[in-house]
């Protein structure tokens, strides 16, 4: 296991498409809006630091999203297959999966802080940078169990597609493009119905409050448990058939 | 003893398409077998059932006394699919590395390498590599292993002549070691070649089953040829042992069930000349078993 463990994290940066687009994304949005909206306060935080976090969510989930595709890519090549034919016990080919997932969180959450802090003069204390990137991280859970969902139901052809168009969804209604607070009532009641969205207030309520938020953390957990179920449920399905 | 392999009236139906239809076999440590048949006779569905891939609709497989995925989790078996599996951004040492690190009692990576051929390559990204140089990788996966059993499933499919011969040189080299074999082909001379036994697959049966020599014997017949111009074939067909004449010019000839009693009954009774006896080669029985099951 340890081996293998090692083997997909050499394997992370080969994966050049999902590393690069996962950090350009938002770095490009994050540029723009974050730019327009400089010095612009919304309910007392700093826009451009609010746009940030948000847009720093945005990319942790593309990219621990686009990790759990590639389940989806080694399913479409027969490799699950193989290792069927080995020693090594499926669920342990899913716990590296997601274990790498998360890992994969952490690079676009670094390039939009530095961007945010060196481009956009984002001035923030020591304890309120780390807890806002502890919050997008441990936010990033849910999405790797949906991310190991798609690489199980997706093929390797629909995969990109179903992914983006998840995600891309996710981010609109969540409020992770457009803020919360700006958005007319039914919108934010719908916002509210995604996990997207109580990521951006786990990671955003230190801006706010200087700490975590509590209801967050607990919802996503449930979204952590439920997707894992399902995540569960599917990864079952595919190694009881041929 | 307990058998390496033991298949016991395994059937599998795809939809409306039966793949195998009770399928029985046995196969005891340290043989070679191959599993002969034309393409869609079941051999991959078989293959995938014994190495618990797929679930058989009735019947069992059990591969050292135990269900199939209890052997593969102690190791005991390497296996090598007839296409994918390979991990493309890998390098050819990486993937044997990581196969090698799956199995508990597996062998010297830099050894396996050699043995398979790969080591001019080790460092190459498997995507770059060439068909029969991707089929050599699948074959030190398996081989890594170190296991009692290695199963192959038209483990030459798709290369040329001279990476086949080359594949079948070292896997001859490894079975040597007291290893138990089970490939399945539709080449017939991989089977003669390689094989100390020979099971026919046909309709998803097994409809012979022995040593190249006793397949052909069970087709059995050998042809009498002769030079006999103006032969009178009717009279021919009716010689005792004779199955079937055909002329050829002035040639005749004779597929027989019993060519002794053919041959003294034409050499007495007809000036036939220039006579010559053969045996039915394996591929005449191969064609021989195939047809049977179209009929």
């Amino acid at each position: 296991m340890k081996t293998y463990l090692i083997m997909e994290l050499k394997r992370l940066p080969r994966n050049k498409r999902v590393l690069i687009f996962s950090m350009l994304m938002p770095a490009v949005l994050l540029l723009v809006f974050g730019g327009l909206n400089k010095g612009q306060d919304l309910n007392g935080v700093d826009a451009s630091a609010y746009i940030m976090v948000s847009l720093g969510v945005f990319g942790s989930m593309t990219s621990v999203m686009g990790r759990g595709g590639s389940i989806a890519v080694e399913r479409g090549i027969g490799w699950n297959r193989q290792l069927r034919l080995t020693p090594l016990r499926p669920s342990r080919y899913v716990v590296i999966k997601v274990a790498t997932s998360l890992l994969m969180a952490i690079p676009p959450l670094v390039v939009v802080y530095l961007i945010g802090a060196l481009g956009l003069g984002v001035h923030l204390s020591a304890a309120t940078w780390l807890l806002v990137f502890l919050g997008s991280w441990l936010g990033a859970l849910p999405f790797a169990a949906l991310g190991v969902v798609i690489g199980y139901v997706a093929t390797p052809d629909s995969v990109q597609q179903i992914s983006a168009l998840l995600y891309m969804l996710l981010a609109a209604f969540g409020g992770l493009w457009v803020p919360i607070e700006v958005m007319p009532r039914l919108m934010r009641d719908i916002a509210e119905l995604t996990p997207a969205y109580w990521v951006g207030q786990l990671a955003r309520n230190p801006l706010f409050h200087g700490s975590l938020d509590a209801r967050g953390l607990l919802v996503l957990l449930a979204w952590a448990v439920g997707l894992g179920f399902v995540a569960l449920r599917r990864f079952r399905a595919d190694t009881a058939k041929a | 003893m307990t058998p390496t392999v033991a298949l016991r009236g395994l059937t599998k139906a795809y939809g409306r398409v039966t793949a195998v239809d009770g399928l029985d076999l046995t196969i005891q440590p340290g043989e070679v077998v191959a599993l002969l048949g034309p393409n869609g006779a079941g051999k991959s569905t078989t293959i995938d059932m014994l190495l618990g891939l797929a679930r058989p609709d009735t019947g069992t497989a059990r591969l050292f006394g135990m269900p199939p995925a209890e052997a593969i989790a102690a190791g005991k078996v390497g296996a090598l699919l007839q296409s994918g599996g390979l991990l493309p951004d890998l390098t050819v040492r990486e993937i044997v590395e990581l196969s090698a690190a799956l199995y508990a009692g597996h062998r010297s990576v830099p050894d396996v390498l050699t043995r398979a051929g790969l080591t001019d390559v080790a460092g190459r990204r498997v995507a770059k590599l060439s068909g029969g140089q991707q089929q050599r990788v699948r074959f030190a996966m398996a081989l890594v292993a170190d296991p009692d059993l290695i199963v192959l499933d038209e483990p030459t499919t798709g290369l040329d002549v001279e990476a086949r011969r080359s594949f079948w040189a070292a896997m001859r080299e490894e079975s040597g070691h007291g290893r138990t074999v089970l490939f399945a082909t539709h080449y017939l001379e991989e089977a003669d070649a390689f094989a100390d036994r020979i099971v026919f697959v046909r309709a998803g049966r097994v409809v012979a089953d022995g040593t190249a020599a006793q397949i052909k014997a069970q087709v059995s017949g050998r042809t009498i040829r002769a030079t006999l111009p103006g032969a009178d074939l009717n009279a021919l067909a009716a010689l005792p042992g004779v199955d079937e004449v055909e002329s050829r010019g002035d040639a005749v000839l004779l597929t027989c069930r019993d060519s002794d009693a053919a041959l003294r009954a034409l050499v007495n009774s007809t000036p036939a000349y220039d006579i010559e006896v053969t045996a039915q080669g394996l591929e005449e029985a191969f064609v021989a078993l195939t047809l049977e099951g179209a009929k």
